[in-house]
């Protein structure tokens, strides 16, 4: 396994400029002359456990030989018995199925073109259990017209494995962001970090001041998703900031649900923001109610409500699907001021259109934050943009390497940029 | 009570956050195990929560009905098209059709269910027209691309459309087909991605900030 | 003077407009004026072609998931890209992860099959709802049986003639997801990615714009759009259907939206400049 995973990004450099130039190499006149040769069988067949995986798939490699024409294939053997069983797991011609054909970036595999690489998927053929930590043996055979030359028997035991390498990228771009996330919380200040204005979130006051006048409810949707969608956990934060001026001005909160978990959780939230403006004995159960889980039933009894009562402000916080215009075209045609906020982007449009503000994706995650004023959620919204700029920066120079990488055919450089920036 | 309703709580989300995060780095089957068991939590709290909701739904109308608040009668449907729906589903097992044809419930859900759900998603097209019409003004430069934008798009997406296209700007040699395939290959793809990116960086930052108890106000502050 | 008339146009009670939309969508129904259905979208054109290349007697899965309210429009792509499938001589197995779709298949396979003389068990086969679609995607990625060891009416999968060899998705030649959820999305990533299964898609026209990246890719092999996806379809197996002859609503409706959209800016104009 050492053999194959090399992290070294020089090493793996070298050795893909090296297996471009076999490649690009590789004469015609060689290959008409070794049609003649006899079928020789395979030598130097070595089999391995797959790395990275849950288990259950073997790695068998040998090397290309100049004899590997098109009119020659490999077939391959499984079996899981000490003598016989033999099963034709695959089937391919030999000038195919090379180290290159695996897909895994460069740090964590050899894409040789010296080297065929055939994973055996062993689950196809037996049981999930067996598959599994059990022996099994493998044999190539090269076969050409009526010749056949099997190579000798290898046998592996596979396994589960612990750590993901080819997801590396991802691993070291999370902890880059973990360090700087710790380090923008615990140097969270009082003063002096600037946030944009985020108008829809500035007329939250204006929306609940307006019902107060008007003695007319305030409805908040908190969407169709689900409490572990980011969208609904941000929606129940916006929710509790409302719910707080909402009590303060003593006016009235409608929150109807489509999903029970969400509502579960949001009757806590709302009940602690009347709690802290001084007003428990405002609260009642009721604001929080469950309507249904079926999305058009959901809007239309939603909308039933909305035509009836004529709230004074509408809020759409959250993941919305084809309910968005259902629902914030009957509350725009009842009058009220709408605000409406959610990360579906192809929802966006109908909030435009029928909402007075609408936050689009990011916008509504940092409303938390924005409402709460609190330091240490503020400074997180640094992170954020931390995150923005590394990726800005790294289609900026992504683009140019490959760019350049593919104009002066430099194909190895310009694999190991894409290797990088590929999620595995 | 501090340590129940806020420790503890808050030590499960740490935990389990960071589990479910390290998942994606270990491929070993005791993580595959370990999620697939999460899965099925949730799915089993769900079940229950989904009880907490009728309850909720059956309570909040019976007071209504109790104190003929307006449109109480509304609030009969509730329980009639609950009715309506579930008591052929237990009556026929779940099944829809059985060998002499359709069963209650496939009655009621062709006949109850299917005309409801259709006519609600009927109603966006209605929507849509005349949120068209209201909102589709071109105020500002933006809204001028938008509208362009949008014209050649509805207008292409229609054969009569694209014949009314060619008899007019046929002379350009472009094809409506192709200048929407630009359209929805280049700018409105770049936009898109510009978006998704933002959300999936804010979609993180924001995790953190659950999984780290930093932002916690979604189980009540203290 | 002019001015205030205008105005008020703005102001118009939007019920006049639903009046209007109305009328244009149901005259066409009641008396077809047979608009021409000229192009083909290149998406639909991939996805025939896909489908027509593939081996008779090759495993199609279809998942239809989609409940009555987008019927209109994905029914008709369900039953064009099914008779398709049956024309060529595929084999059909169809899966769904919404409990709402049970009773469209059960419509879609009254009739269909008769008309190419297949046979359920041994040309096609329908499965069961299954709830919680992720791990289920997951789990046929190893053993289809593991999830579905029965059909729709409790008979032993395996037995089945239709299912002969086919073990996981690696002996499927195509899945078709239609779709009016994110249905589309789950299949692309958890299967298709995965497995390097070709997936095509069926969704509404609301949703169809935001698939472009994955067709730009290649994660999707085709995507039949609404109801004019389904209508061109229709027109590539030449069996037109429900599809083609929603056309002509299609057509006056959307003329509607962009006469409207003109004469509210015209309005606008005038009110601004004159």
């Amino acid at each position: 396994m050492n053999v194959m995973i090399k992290n070294k990004l020089g090493f793996a450099l070298v050795l893909l400029f090296a297996a471009a130039n076999t490649f690009a190499a590789k004469p015609g006149p060689a290959a008409k002359k070794a049609t003649a040769d006899p079928l020789l069988p395979v030598a130097g067949l070595t089999v391995i456990d797959m790395p990275y995986d849950v288990g259950g798939t073997a790695l068998l490699k040998w090397d290309v030989r100049p004899s590997d024409t098109p009119d020659v294939t490999y077939q391959v053997y499984v079996s899981s018995l000490e003598t016989g069983g033999w099963i034709k797991a695959e089937e391919f011609p030999a000038d195919t199925r090379t180290g290159k054909d695996i897909d895994l970036p460069f740090w964590a595999w050899d894409t040789s073109v010296k080297e065929h690489a055939v994973k055996v998927e062993l689950n196809n053929y037996y049981g999930e259990a067996q598959s599994t930590g059990s022996l099994f043996h493998f044999k190539v055979a090269a076969v050409r017209g009526r010749n056949t030359a099997e190579s000798e028997v290898v046998s592996v035991v596979t396994l589960s494995n612990w750590f993901r390498l080819d997801r590396m990228n991802n691993l070291v771009l999370l902890l880059i962001l973990i360090v700087a996330f710790f380090w923008a919380v615990s140097h969270a200040k009082r003063k002096g970090l600037f946030i944009r204005r985020i108008a829809g979130l500035d007329a939250i006051d204006e929306a609940i001041g307006r019902a107060t006048e008007m003695g007319k409810p305030i409805y908040y949707m908190t969407g169709i998703g689900s409490m572990s969608q980011i969208s609904t956990i941000a929606s129940a934060f916006i929710l509790g900031e409302v719910s707080k001026k909402v009590a303060q001005y003593d006016s009235q909160i409608k929150v109807p649900h489509y999903d029970p978990i969400v509502m579960t959780v949001c009757k806590e939230v709302v009940k602690q923001s009347y709690m802290e403006a001084g007003r428990p004995d405002s609260y009642r159960d009721d604001i929080n109610f469950f309507v249904s889980q079926d999305q058009f039933s959901y809007a239309a009894s939603v909308d039933g409500m909305i035509s009836r009562e004529k709230p004074a402000a509408c809020f759409f916080m959250g993941y919305f699907m084809a309910e968005s215009l259902l629902l914030a075209e009957v509350g725009a045609t009842s009058g009220a001021i709408q605000i409406a906020g959610t990360d579906v982007e192809h929802q966006l449009p109908f909030f435009f259109t029928a909402c007075d503000y609408t936050l689009m994706g990011e916008e509504l995650y940092a409303a938390g934050a924005y409402l709460s004023k609190e330091p240490m959620l503020m400074s997180a919204l640094k992170v954020q943009d931390l995150g923005k700029l590394i990726v800005m920066v790294s289609v900026l120079f992504g683009i140019i390497f490959v760019g350049v990488g593919a104009w002066r055919h430099w194909d190895p450089f310009v694999q190991v940029i894409l290797n990088m920036f590929k999620a595995y | 009570m501090k340590l129940i309703k806020k420790q503890i709580p808050l030590a499960i989300v740490f935990v389990f956050g960071v589990l479910t995060l390290i998942s994606y780095y270990i491929p070993h089957k005791k993580s595959v195990d370990f999620m697939e068991m999460m899965n099925k939590w949730e799915n089993i709290v769900a079940a229950f929560a989904f009880f907490l909701g009728l309850i909720s739904l059956f309570y909040s109308h019976y007071s209504k009905i109790a104190r003929k608040v307006d449109g109480w009668g509304y609030s009969l449907f509730v329980y009639i098209g609950f009715l309506a729906m579930v008591v052929p589903a237990i009556y026929c097992h779940g099944k829809q059709m059985d060998a002499a044809g359709k069963t209650a419930l496939g009655w009621s859900f062709s006949f109850i269910y299917n005309p409801l759900s259709a006519t609600m998603f009927a109603i966006l097209a209605f929507y849509i027209v005349s949120t068209a019409y209201r909102s589709f003004r071109i105020k500002s430069l933006q809204a001028f691309v938008l509208f362009v934008a949008a014209f050649i798009l509805i207008l292409g997406k229609v054969p009569l459309g694209q014949i009314i296209w060619t008899s007019v700007l046929g002379w350009t040699g472009a094809g409506v087909d192709q200048v929407i395939d630009w359209i929805m290959s280049y700018p409105a793809v770049a936009g898109k991605r510009g978006i998704m990116i933002g959300i999936a960086i804010g979609a993180v930052v924001t995790s953190f900030k659950i999984i780290f108890g930093i932002e916690r106000q979604y189980m009540g502050k203290d | 003077m002019l001015k205030e008339k205008l105005q008020k146009f703005f102001k118009l009670d939007r019920r006049w407009i639903f009046l209007l939309l109305a009328i244009v969508l149901f005259a066409p129904i009641i008396k077809p004026i047979g608009l021409p259905n000229k192009t083909i979208s290149r998406d639909v054109q991939n996805a025939y072609s896909y489908m027509d290349t593939l081996a008779p007697g090759s495993f199609v899965l279809f998942s239809l998931d989609y409940d009555p309210s987008t019927r209109p429009e994905l029914q008709p792509q369900a039953i064009a890209m099914i008779r398709h499938a049956f024309q060529k001589n595929l084999r059909v197995g169809v899966v769904t992860y919404i409990a709402g779709a049970t009773g469209l298949i059960q419509q879609a396979f009254e009739k269909v099959p008769k008309e190419y003389n297949k046979v359920y068990g041994k040309d096609y086969v329908i499965f069961p709802y299954m709830a919680n679609a992720v791990a289920v995607l997951t789990q046929m990625s190893s053993d289809f049986y593991g999830i579905y060891d029965k059909d729709q009416d409790g008979t032993d999968a395996r037995t089945l003639p239709v299912m002969q060899g086919i073990k996981n998705y690696k002996n499927m030649a195509l899945v078709v997801n239609i779709t009016g959820t994110s249905m589309l999305d789950i299949w692309v990533a958890y299967v298709g990615d995965k497995y390097k299964v070709p997936v095509i898609g069926g969704v509404t026209a609301i949703s169809q714009p935001g698939y472009g990246p994955y067709l730009q890719t290649g994660q999707l092999k085709g995507l039949i759009g609404g109801m004019k996806g389904a209508a061109e379809y229709e027109s590539l197996i030449k069996q037109p259907g429900k599809g083609t002859s929603g056309i002509d609503s299609l057509n006056l409706a959307h003329l509607l939206v962009l006469a409207l959209i003109l004469t509210s800016n015209i309005i606008l104009l005038i009110i601004k400049y004159l």
